[in-house]
């Protein structure tokens, strides 16, 4: 069962804001999905060991420094710069 | 009612390598805003973070000299929060499974701390809040960090200091990390609760966030300590949050509750492929570590014959270690060594900085052959020190500072010459000494010192003069 509280409360944490109606679709689709998470839960699994799925591991490089990149350009996506810094909004 | 304290410590160590932990720019602290970035630090889409081997590397080491299992496998995750200090709105760390299990650290008390794990993760960026902006530098977004996470087993502000100085040590012993505190390549986050004592349940537990000096800890437990008893004296409830710690008031406040694990939604990183950790890799690892501060200490103690301070003093930092090492080696007695530096070294190092930094004119070998001069009989011990501190002066060598004339003692005749003089231009210290006051021969002695350039026994010396002054 997810409650009303519960959506709000991932809302919040996912940054959106959701209305009264939405709110509603939202906590009975919710609801499915947990269902469907539900039925792959009970479904026989014959390990509980850690699968690594795509058989890779240890993909490594060495510590060797590469020239970091001209700061015009990683600043040029922001919508405000001040004096090299990225520039935002504070936040609480 | 009395209560105990109890806290755990959540402790970030900034490690030493050359680039940041999943690219290749520098870890350079400082440096203009914005100038050690690129594409995967700054979290751009398209990007793909590739793991650096000396990272996994010093983990593993730091784990190994704390005693921690090792395991097979480990894995990095995603601890997702939204906060401007992480570009993509995670921070890629380890969850369940991290690099380094269960290991401890002991006390001089006698009590293990123990560590629930160690796992590496990126550090954030840093902000500057601006009349309602922030500006935002990612220089440091990236750099690797081993987050040593304790068990809540701290039961006092005593042991909390030697947990962080011990982890210190340990860590700059190891080569990892110089865990400066006042740069942040270490800060702690210290959770606290209270209890009554004899009990064994956890109170609830608030966390003080990014603590950069072990005073600054020690004053803001003893805070927090006094602040949690008051609310539960008074019939109230602690309440479960994360707390910021004001060194100017001395008081700690608010931050924001405190986020349930499940709210950072970790999940795998799909961007990292699993760490295989081999065993020869472990051991190759382990042969590497060197002797570690504490095992250090006990030999000082067991087989060397120095105090339990002495050794503690000589070996809080590796240098100095390793330099009385080089100093006593071969010579008579290892407390020699020892005292000069204690004593007449240490006097010209102030700060912590100058310790670790260790700079100073006169080379262990120096040292060793001051001392066997002194060990030979060549030179007496007042003259070995006056040599020692124009040594250090200088910087030039003892045989440079010696001349032949001044090695070797006193003969028989030259003392009693010597005696002889001291008695004659120094009347009152004689009649003070035949009117009982024990204390002026000293002034005696110190002539006849004074006068034969500390080559005189101040012993033969003394019983020269009582002979004399009969």
């Amino acid at each position: 069962m997810v409650t009303r509280e519960e959506i709000l409360k991932i809302a919040t944490l996912s940054k959106l804001f959701v209305s009264e109606d939405e709110l509603t679709k939202l906590t009975s689709d919710m609801e499915q999905v947990i269902a469907f998470a539900d039925t792959i839960n009970s479904a026989e699994d014959s390990t509980t060991e850690f699968d690594n799925i795509n058989n890779l591991s240890n993909v490594l490089r060495e510590d060797e420094i590469v020239p970091s990149i001209d700061r015009d350009k990683i600043l040029c996506n922001a919508r405000d710069t001040d004096d090299g810094h990225f520039l935002v909004k504070k936040r609480a | 009612m009395k209560y105990e304290l109890v806290a755990g410590f959540e402790t970030h160590v900034e490690l030493s390598t050359k680039t940041k932990i999943f690219c290749g720019c520098t870890t350079q602290f400082g440096g203009e805003p914005n100038t050690h970035c690129c594409p995967i630090c700054i979290g751009l889409p398209g990007t793909l973070p590739k793991l650096n081997r000396q990272v996994v590397r010093y983990a593993v080491m730091a784990g190994l000299a704390t005693n921690c299992t090792i395991p097979e496998t480990a894995k990095m995750d995603r601890k997702n929060y939204c906060y401007p200090d992480l570009p993509k709105a995670y921070q890629i760390s380890q969850y369940d499974m991290p690099l380094c299990v269960g290991g401890y650290v002991q006390l001089s008390n006698g009590r293990r701390i123990r560590l629930t794990r160690i796992h590496i993760e990126e550090d954030a960026g840093k902000l500057i809040h601006r009349h309602g902006d922030t500006l935002v530098d990612y220089n440091r977004g990236g750099v690797p960090l081993i987050e040593i996470v304790s068990e809540p087993d701290i039961r006092s502000i005593e042991e909390a200091r030697e947990y962080v100085e011990k982890l210190q040590l340990i860590m700059r012993y190891i080569g990892v990390s110089d865990c400066k505190m006042q740069e942040g390549s270490m800060r702690c986050d210290v959770n606290i609760s209270v209890r009554e004592v004899g009990s064994d349940k956890l109170g609830t537990r608030t966390e003080i966030k990014n603590m950069n000096s072990i005073a600054f800890i020690a004053k803001a437990m003893e805070y927090e300590f006094e602040r949690q008893v008051d609310i539960l004296e008074n019939g109230g409830q602690v309440v479960q949050e994360t707390l910021r710690y004001d060194d100017v008031t001395n008081t700690t406040s608010s931050m924001r509750g405190k986020e349930d694990a499940n709210d950072y939604r970790y999940f795998r990183d799909p961007d990292l492929v699993t760490i295989n950790v081999s065993r020869e890799e472990v051991e190759e690892l382990r042969g590497l570590l060197p002797e570690l501060p504490t095992q250090k200490a006990e030999r000082y103690v067991n087989e060397l014959g120095l105090s339990e301070t002495d050794a503690a003093l000589l070996t809080k930092y590796r240098r100095i270690a390793e330099y009385y090492e080089a100093a006593c080696e071969g010579t008579k007695n290892p407390k020699t060594a020892a005292n000069f530096i204690i004593s007449q070294i240490f006097r010209r190092l102030d700060t912590e900085s100058d310790k670790e930094d260790f700079n100073i004119k006169v080379t262990a070998d120096a040292l060793n052959e001051l001392i066997k001069l002194l060990d030979d009989g060549k030179i007496r011990m007042n003259l070995a020190k006056s040599t020692l501190d124009k040594m250090l002066d200088t910087g030039k060598r003892a045989t440079e500072l010696i001349s032949e004339s001044d090695m070797g003692g006193l003969d028989d005749a030259a003392l009693l010459a010597l005696c002889e003089q001291a008695i004659a231009s120094n009347g009152n210290a004689v009649n003070d000494y035949k009117n009982g006051k024990e204390k002026a021969i000293k002034s005696l002695i110190g002539f006849v010192m004074k006068n034969s350039r500390g080559k005189a026994d101040a012993a033969a010396a003394e019983t020269k003069i009582k002979e004399l002054i009969g």
